[in-house]
């Protein structure tokens, strides 16, 4: 499966425009971490779309693209709790945003991709705003639901407690 | 000699605990609600688990009741730093249970914290987080925000009711009785809750474009953390995820709304609106806030990060205003915050040590108490440099004229000195621990003034002394020391009186 999709990776980037070709590949991390150092630059940037896709009336799709541990190992599916996400704001035009499949919230993984565009650190038209303005998505993996079991013992347990409070404050009367 | 507290003293207050408990048990039906609706079912069973030990402890509580309930100061100052112990505890049930903590004093931090209205968190993965779940962290930041005890005031009336409300750090009855008072408050904030939704939610349908339900979602999400200044957020990148001025406009108005006391806003609602600025604490607030933003702004112009005045107005005003009224909020991640030295640094640290203005949602300590400070400073001042004789005034304006007396100026400087030893030890744990003292400052100001922004100092892996530490300055910040003081009193009479 691995080997699919780096063939697949490959290909994309086979098939992509030439300034994307150029791009430095860095990670969301290093992005965060080297955020005035990358000023300006192209990169690609692979993570998983999360929270909600802001289409909006200037013609740009707003979301948040994530590079973390939870990318590849959701807790959902038993990954385990590390620390805060990593994620930084991108932007792209709407065109290629359609088709998408819905960003990563409880329950489902957003689609990962690998997004090409310009870092723009404290850009002076979006009144110092820091985000990514995506030239070119190649997705790499698509969304998915996160199945969920409900926790019997759980429920159950605090259903009898609800009970034994209602049995104790109907049994004897009040002040 | 100490007195060693009796059966019914420990009645008395399992009495009141127990119908603040009740009253908790009804609030965590809205989260069970919520999940219910939407089919999130294991935060379904967790929040069914918390509402029903709620549910126990407090008719358990309420049938302790003695032949005579009478709360005196003691106890009430008892039940209200035990409730604000014991509901994180209970309200860390749904956190924990949700798999997004490491360790269960992660879940009870993250609970601490939205309680006392911080906004620091342990939580890993926010970005997958149940939306009960969320709603449930943010609803306690309302509570907390609100007061949990003022919360149970609006609907027990009785006896007491005074001794809890000054407990919980309010030292202002604007209107005759406790539970009058108490439910302004509440009409307020419910006020403040259907504007604040409609306009968050109405920018991110009609501007950022978001599902009208995620609009809603985010508009109610924000809100509960903005106006009760708590910072939460529902996606990691805080404010800055809507990448929209309008929306952090809005934002920013419900954090000067939440930090203003409740005096303040009755002043608005019905009293001549003039008088509000006369007042020591309004015109000690702005001078403030003016200063540390002047201070961030020159700061952040020496290091070039903005290569705008737009941008450098903008994010500077934002973070200022999220320091200065103790939210938490941020439009920048912490790894450039960390890195804002000099007077940015000292501006922002500055700001959140102040704090918003009393009796408000706000932490630090308080617009009220720095005012005082340095009129008492200046009179001192001016007592050496005048004539023997003369008589320096010691009048100032605070809903009416007021006077400095020996006593105000005792509890005033011994607050404002507790806050500072606090600051301190919490810094002094962080160095203790190999954290530069810039990052140790920043990090304990912010856990003790209530204010929730962070330069990555707290995190999962940090050592759980200081994350003990960071719970105990949040607890003690946000209840001003006395309540504290006096439950570790009440421990010591029972452990040594006769």
């Amino acid at each position: 499966m691995r080997n699919l999709l780096r063939t697949l990776i490959a290909t994309g980037f086979v098939l992509l425009p030439g300034p994307a070709l150029a791009a430095e590949e860095v990670s969301v991390e290093e992005v965060v971490e080297q955020a005035a150092d990358l000023a300006g630059e192209e990169v690609t940037v692979e993570g998983e779309l999360v929270g909600d896709y802001g289409f909006r009336d200037d013609g740009w799709m707003w979301t948040q693209l994530n590079g973390d541990v939870y990318v590849h190992e959701p807790i959902r599916e038993g990954g385990s709790p590390l620390g805060a996400n990593t994620g930084i704001g991108i932007r792209m035009p709407i065109e290629l945003a359609q088709g998408l499949d819905p960003p990563g919230r409880y329950r489902s993984r957003g689609p990962v991709v690998l997004a090409t565009g310009t870092w723009k650190y404290h850009d002076p038209e979006r009144q110092g705003e820091s985000f990514l303005e995506v030239e070119s998505l190649i997705v790499v993996e698509p969304g998915r639901h996160l199945s969920e079991d409900a926790d019997w013992g759980v429920i159950v347990s605090g259903a009898l407690l609800i009970s034994g409070a209602a049995g104790i404050w109907f049994a004897r009367p009040r002040e | 000699m100490l007195i060693r507290p009796v059966g019914d003293d420990f009645r008395v207050i399992a009495f009141y605990m127990g119908r603040i408990f009740l009253v908790i048990a009804g609030a965590g039906i809205l989260p069970l609600a919520w999940a219910a609706v939407a089919r999130e079912w294991n935060p379904f069973g967790s929040f069914l688990l918390m509402t029903g030990l709620f549910a126990l402890l407090g008719v358990i509580g309420v049938r302790l009741a003695p032949r005579e309930s009478k709360l005196n100061w003691s106890h009430g100052m008892v039940v209200v730093a035990l409730t604000w112990l014991i509901v994180p505890v209970i309200g860390a049930i749904p956190l924990l249970l949700s798999g997004h903590f490491g360790r269960p004093l992660d879940a009870f931090f993250d609970a601490v914290s939205g309680l006392t209205t911080t906004g620091l968190s342990l939580l890993g993965d926010v970005d997958h987080l149940a939306s009960s779940l969320n709603f449930w962290r943010h609803m306690l930041q309302f509570l907390g925000g609100q007061g949990i005890i003022l919360a149970a005031l609006s609907i027990f009336a009785g006896t007491g009711g005074i001794t809890l409300y000054f407990g919980e750090a309010r030292d202002e009855r604007i209107l005759p009785s406790v539970t009058s008072t108490a439910r302004f408050i509440w009409a307020v904030s419910v006020v403040h809750l259907v504007f604040g939704v409609t306009a968050l939610g109405l920018v991110g349908w009609l501007v950022l474009g978001f599902d009208i339900d995620r609009a809603a979602f985010h508009g109610l999400m924000i809100f509960f953390a903005g106006f009760d200044t708590g910072g939460f957020s529902p996606q990691s990148t805080s404010v800055g995820y809507y990448h929209s001025a309008i929306f952090e406009s809005f934002t920013s108005v419900l954090m000067v709304a939440g930090a203003m006391s409740f005096g303040l806003h009755y002043a608005l609602w019905r009293g001549p609106r003039r008088a509000v600025f006369a007042n020591l604490e309004t015109r000690t607030i702005l001078s403030t806030f003016g200063l540390t933003m002047a201070l961030t702004l020159l700061g952040l112009a020496a290091t070039d990060v903005f290569v705008s005045a737009a941008g450098l107005t903008r994010q500077g005003f934002f973070q200022i205003l999220s320091a200065h009224t103790g939210t938490g909020f941020s439009t920048v991640p912490s790894i450039e915050l960390a890195g804002w030295g000099g007077l940015a640094f000292g501006g922002m640290a500055i700001a959140m040590a102040l704090g918003g203005m009393g009796s408000s949602t706000a932490g630090g300590v308080k617009s009220l108490r720095i005012g005082l400070t340095i009129k008492t400073v200046v009179n001192q001042i001016r007592q050496v440099l005048l004539p023997e004789h003369a008589v320096v005034g010691t009048a100032y304006h605070q809903s009416g004229r007021k006077h400095l007396t020996p006593n105000l100026i005792q509890s005033v400087m011994t607050i404002s000195l507790l806050y500072v030893a606090l600051y301190l030890l919490g810094a002094g744990m962080g160095l203790a621990y190999g954290i530069p003292l810039q990052s140790a400052l920043f990090e304990s100001v912010s856990a003790s003034a209530n204010v929730g922004l962070s330069i990555g100092v707290t995190d999962p892996s940090m050592p759980i002394p200081l994350e003990l530490v960071y719970m105990l300055q949040m607890w003690a910040g946000r209840l001003e020391f006395v309540a504290v003081f006096s439950l570790l009193g009440f421990v010591y009479a029972w452990a040594r009186g006769k």
